[in-house]
């Protein structure tokens, strides 16, 4: 009796695997504030683009997966690749530009990728890693391996062409595919209201004869709920679906986000939904957790990060003169 | 005692060769699969993957929706994930709806992720003018590709190249983009049997001359080679280099035949601005064969015009037997 | 009239199609809609169907290859008499090709070969090739004529100017010769007068035609080396040896002023070998000429004190630009090839007096022989002229100087070709 209420995930998971969700999300969010710190410090080069905010989607989306499922990411990519178990020194030392990050200091965040766990790459293109995903998916039958991709995309994606062919192959050709657009309102400047005509992206599913489903992406069950049932019909042969996580970027699309197109209060507003604070009290009153354990936890990731910082700041350059290499097999160390 | 019908066998055409070496990569490598519009039951809008189907089924014969750019995304996903896709443009000209993946994507993913991941693609492009099928359709657009670091570009002349060059393309690790002219896929010669690769990024020297260096690509070549068969006759000796392979070049094997005749040509269908012309003289005038050059080079390629309907129009924009011999005689005679 | 069946287009590069197998005799009647008969392509065997009513006549033999669009058969009414098909009829033996409506000809937009200017002041036309053989031979490429298109220097040129050089190195004396890009006929040999040098050709020759040209230069002009023995007698020797040196079977003479007098003397001394003898204001029939103008000429060290000079050369001053002037100057700014021509000018006119005569050699020249002089010529007067025998041919050209063939090219390379 007690069990039809209580959430999803505290149904389906044992203690351990919360406690480790939570923390992979304490993980992505001090990450990213020390990214952010990092950049502001003049460490970093380019533009990055922050998730904070979105981590229960990315982490709710990847429950389920197992080491030889394969996840594509987007630009919005730190999440994804922490979800799946990156190595936080060689994501810093990527950031940096250097040698010893995961793309050799080729890629950088927008590039960022850890193929040995799965991820496919994040992908600076809106759309591009869609069909992507759908040819990992077409190998993963072909090949009989049994793998499941999970294809992270942005609601600015959902209007790309990509976007409609590839969850039309994925249709026809019942791939093990799931589609999950973390909706945060905004592609750039551009509200979904105004850029697209669905209300609910989820909706478009229908047009690909596959499921489609709106979840709160602030709510680590809810997220978690709804990709694992769309991971468990794409394990089973039955092919592709579509998760709609509604969540929302605590900050600026990019660095050189001046925020004029959302309000101070819309933004306090959903800092209010704070998808961290929802699952430890959601973990604290089920029992999984105590209120003094989130101190520890911080402290925990402080550590980490501070380690992986060191390891990323020590870390040597790629050389200039072999700036040229990994553009051909054969070319540069592997 | 093997029987000499064993050996000798009739010429096969430039679709048929292509078609063997599909077969052949597909009958010892489970991972190859053919994707494109109407290659499946139709057999492809030229007849390359014919009876492939029948073979080898709806798994490994795939029909895609009319989709370049998800097309091409998904077989550059499955190769990066383990199978070796052969993605067939149904027109060259198409490669334009399907330009992000291929630029964005197939290219530069290796380098982007530092090594970390292959992605062994191998798109086909039917091209190139001659069919009166106008502007969209019709276009020469591999200068395009051989500008993009991270890919692959070659253009077989002949069946045997035809066939060397895919079966190389499906063993190689890196995207490589083959452009056929579709005036070609008729064109006949002898094709060696069994599996064997042409080596991408050779070119073939067809003609052994002196007077002057004829560079061409794709159809170019047959009607250089054809053209040289004149020209030899009139006491001019050209050294015809069919390029095979714009990415990468085969700087050598130029620069050395210039040294030896001074005098360079390069014959291509595209259009002659920012072409590949423009790419092989570049690359003479920088190197020391700049020393033995006699004459200023020529460049004969597409005219500034999308090509036109109309048969004599259209042949009008691209080089011709004629167009070549006149200018082969000018460069020779020192007329420029 | 009965209806035309054809061999129907049916894919896009198809140029012929072959007949497989017809599915009614001829004589058989048929309905629109029908199965006709089947044809091959490269690609497909594809089944045609009847455009008509009526019965098939005159169809065209089974594997016969048609192109497309040409008639295979004909469709007549009912009643309609068939005596002979409408058009031919390709029979099986026919082989058609694909028409080939006369090849596209080079077109200008396509092989536009660009035009340049032939020659840029200080900048010489030469193949890469033939640059980096002179820089390996350590001369100045500038020193070759370019036999080339628009004068190009070209390796043959470097390498026949190193032959020449070898073979010429003991008869030093020598005068320099250069020669036109390639040209046919008998050639023309051109030699300047005191003070100048071949450059003073330039205009002349652009209105010549064809024929090949060799221009001497005299010894401390121009680029040929500078001679001690400098007197007539020498300058003569020294010509007549440069033009052996050529073995020509026959050439055309041109000279002006001092070199007109040189050739005379080479016409009188190489009869046979002279096709015709132009002289240009020539020196040598009188003994005036102007010293003054001669010294001025010599003693001039910068533009300034050269162009006035320059001006009493021509009728039409304003022909003598400064740039004229100045380039003028610039080939003579060496101070040892002032020396030598004033050394020379000492030898053949001292004290203002043309101290050779070769009135009797051009009595005794019988080549076809024309005088063209200036009537404001102030260098030597014009009516020495006078002093020809009656079948030397004379031209005075009014409101000329000294130099009609910087002042009119085109009105005396009239005259010259007219008797060429």
């Amino acid at each position: 009796m007690a069990s039809s209420n209580m959430p999803y995930a505290v149904r389906a998971y044992e203690r351990r695997r919360l406690a480790d969700a939570l923390r992979k999300m304490i993980l992505i969010r001090k990450f990213e504030e020390a990214a952010e710190a990092s950049y502001m410090r003049g460490l970093i080069h380019g533009t990055m683009h922050l998730s904070i905010g979105q981590e229960a989607s990315a982490v709710g989306s990847c429950m389920s997966l197992e080491e030889r499922d394969k996840i594509t990411s987007t630009h919005r990519g730190h999440g994804h690749c922490l979800a799946r178990g990156a190595d936080l020194g060689r994501m810093f030392a990527e950031f940096f530009g250097k040698e010893t990050g995961y793309c050799r200091g080729r890629g950088g965040s927008m590039h960022i990728a850890d193929v040995e766990r799965g991820n496919l790459g994040a992908n600076g293109i809106v759309g591009g890693g869609l069909p992507i995903a759908v040819g990992s998916a077409l190998s993963a039958k072909r090949l009989g391996t049994g793998a499941v991709t999970v294809c992270f995309f942005g609601d600015g994606a959902n209007n790309e062409g990509a976007f409609h062919e590839s969850l039309n192959m994925a249709a026809i050709w019942k791939l093990p595919v799931v589609f999950v657009c973390e909706n945060n309102l905004y592609g750039m400047s551009m509200s979904t209201d105004r850029s697209t005509a669905v209300g609910n992206i989820s909706e478009r599913a229908a047009a690909y004869s596959m499921p489609g489903a709106t979840v709160d992406g602030n709510d680590f069950s809810a997220v978690a709920e709804a990709v694992d049932a769309a991971v468990a019909r794409a394990r089973a042969g039955e092919g592709p679906s579509l998760v709609e996580n509604m969540t929302y970027r605590l900050r600026g699309h990019s660095r050189s986000d001046r925020n004029r197109y959302r309000t101070k209060q819309e933004i306090d507003d959903w800092a209010k939904r704070d998808p961290i604070t929802r699952l430890f009290g959601m973990l604290v009153s089920h029992g999984v957790m105590a209120e003094g354990d989130m101190a520890e936890l911080d402290g925990d990731a402080a550590r980490k990060i501070d380690d992986a910082l060191a390891f990323a700041a020590s870390s040597p350059d790629p050389k200039v003169e072999e700036a040229a290499f990994y553009v051909y097999a054969g070319s540069g160390a592997r | 005692m093997s029987g000499r019908s064993e050996r000798v066998r009739g010429k096969l055409s430039y679709a048929e060769a292509i078609r063997e070496a599909l077969d052949i990569a597909m009958d010892r490598d489970e991972r190859v699969v053919l994707m494109g519009e109407d290659i499946g039951v139709y057999g492809g809008a030229f007849q390359v993957t014919g009876d492939l189907f029948g073979k080898y089924g709806p798994e490994r014969v795939i029909d895609t929706p009319i989709s370049e750019l998800g097309g091409a995304g998904v077989a550059i996903g499955a190769a990066m994930t383990g199978l070796r896709p052969v993605f067939e443009f149904q027109f060259s000209d198409f490669a334009a709806l399907a330009m992000e993946q291929i630029v964005n994507q197939a290219a530069k993913l290796r380098y982007m992720l530092g090594g970390a991941v292959s992605v062994p693609v191998v798109m086909r492009f039917p091209a190139g003018s001659g069919t009166g099928a106008a502007a969209q359709h019709s276009q020469s657009i591999e200068a395009w590709l051989g500008h993009v670091p991270g890919l692959k570009v070659v253009q077989p002349s002949t069946p045997e190249d035809a066939k060397g060059l895919l079966l190389s393309a499906i063993e190689d690790p890196d995207p490589v983009m083959i452009f056929e002219h579709k005036l070609l896929y008729k064109t006949k010669g002898h094709v060696p049997r069994g599996h064997y690769e042409t080596p991408i990024g050779e070119a073939a020297l067809r003609r052994i001359g002196h007077s002057l260096t004829i560079v061409a690509t794709s159809i170019m070549a047959r009607k250089s080679l054809s053209a040289a068969e004149e020209l030899a006759r009139q006491g001019i000796h050209a050294d015809v280099i069919d390029l095979r392979s714009i990415r990468p070049i085969d700087r050598e094997t130029v620069l050395a035949s210039v040294r030896k005749t001074g005098r360079l040509m390069c014959v291509y269908e595209g259009v002659k601005t920012l072409g590949i012309g423009a790419e092989i003289s570049a690359m003479v005038a920088e190197s020391d064969a700049f020393d033995f050059l006699e004459a200023p080079i020529v460049r004969l390629g597409g005219a500034e015009c999308p090509i036109p309907y109309n048969p004599e129009l259209e042949k009008s924009v691209v080089p011709q037997e004629p167009d070549i011999l006149e200018a082969a005689r000018n460069l020779v005679q020192g007329r420029i | 009239m009965p209806v035309e069946v054809i061999m129907p287009k049916v894919d896009m590069d198809m140029a012929s199609g072959k007949i497989l197998a017809w599915h009614v005799s001829a004589g058989d009647e048929v309905s629109k809609g029908d199965p006709l008969f089947d044809i091959e392509t490269d690609k497909a065997a594809m089944e045609v169907e009847s455009p008509g009513d009526g019965i098939l006549r005159f169809p065209v033999d089974e594997g016969a290859v048609v192109q497309i669009g040409r008639p295979v058969g004909w469709i007549y009414a009912d009643g309609e008499v068939a005596s002979d098909p409408p058009g031919g009829i390709p029979s099986s033996k026919d082989e058609f090709r694909q028409s080939v409506p006369g090849e596209a000809t080079a077109d200008g937009s396509r092989n536009n070969i660009s035009s340049g200017p032939d020659n840029i002041s200080g900048k010489f036309r030469a193949s890469p090739l033939a640059r980096s053989l002179a820089r390996a031979d350590g001369f100045e490429i500038a020193t070759i004529v370019g036999t080339g298109p628009r004068g190009r220097i070209e390796a043959k040129d470097v390498r026949n100017y190193q032959a020449r050089r070898e073979s010429e190195a003991d008869t030093s004396d020598a005068l320099a010769v250069s020669e036109s890009a390639s040209g046919t006929g008998t050639p023309i040999i051109l030699l300047h007068g005191f003070a100048s040098d071949a450059k003073s050709w330039t205009r002349l020759e652009s209105n010549l035609g064809q024929r090949p040209l060799v221009r001497m230069e005299l010894p401390g002009h121009g680029r040929s080396q500078i001679l001690k023995a400098v007197g007539f007698p020498d300058l003569a020797a020294t010509v007549r040896q440069t033009f052996d040196g050529l073995n020509l079977d026959k050439a055309h003479l041109i000279g002006h002023s001092l070199g007109g007098a040189l050739l005379l003397d080479l016409a009188n001394a190489r009869p046979d070998l002279v096709a015709s003898l132009t002289l240009i204001a020539p020196a040598g029939l009188g003994p005036e000429i102007n010293g003054e103008l001669l010294a001025g000429i010599l003693r001039a060290t910068r533009s300034e004190s050269l162009g006035p000079w320059l001006k009493k050369l021509v009728a039409d001053e304003s022909l003598v630009t400064e740039s004229y002037v100045q380039a003028a100057m610039r080939d003579r700014m060496e101070q040892s090839t002032r020396a030598a021509q004033e050394a020379m000018a000492d030898a053949l006119f001292p004290d203002g007096v043309q101290a050779f005569d070769l009135r009797a050699a051009l009595a005794r020249v019988e080549v076809p022989t024309r005088i063209l002089w200036g009537k404001q010529d102030r260098m030597i007067q014009w009516n020495h002229a006078l002093r020809a025998p009656g079948r030397v041919a004379i031209h005075l050209l009014d409101g000329i100087g000294h130099m009609p063939q910087i002042e009119a090219p085109e009105e005396v390379a009239r005259i010259i070709e007219a008797n060429l």
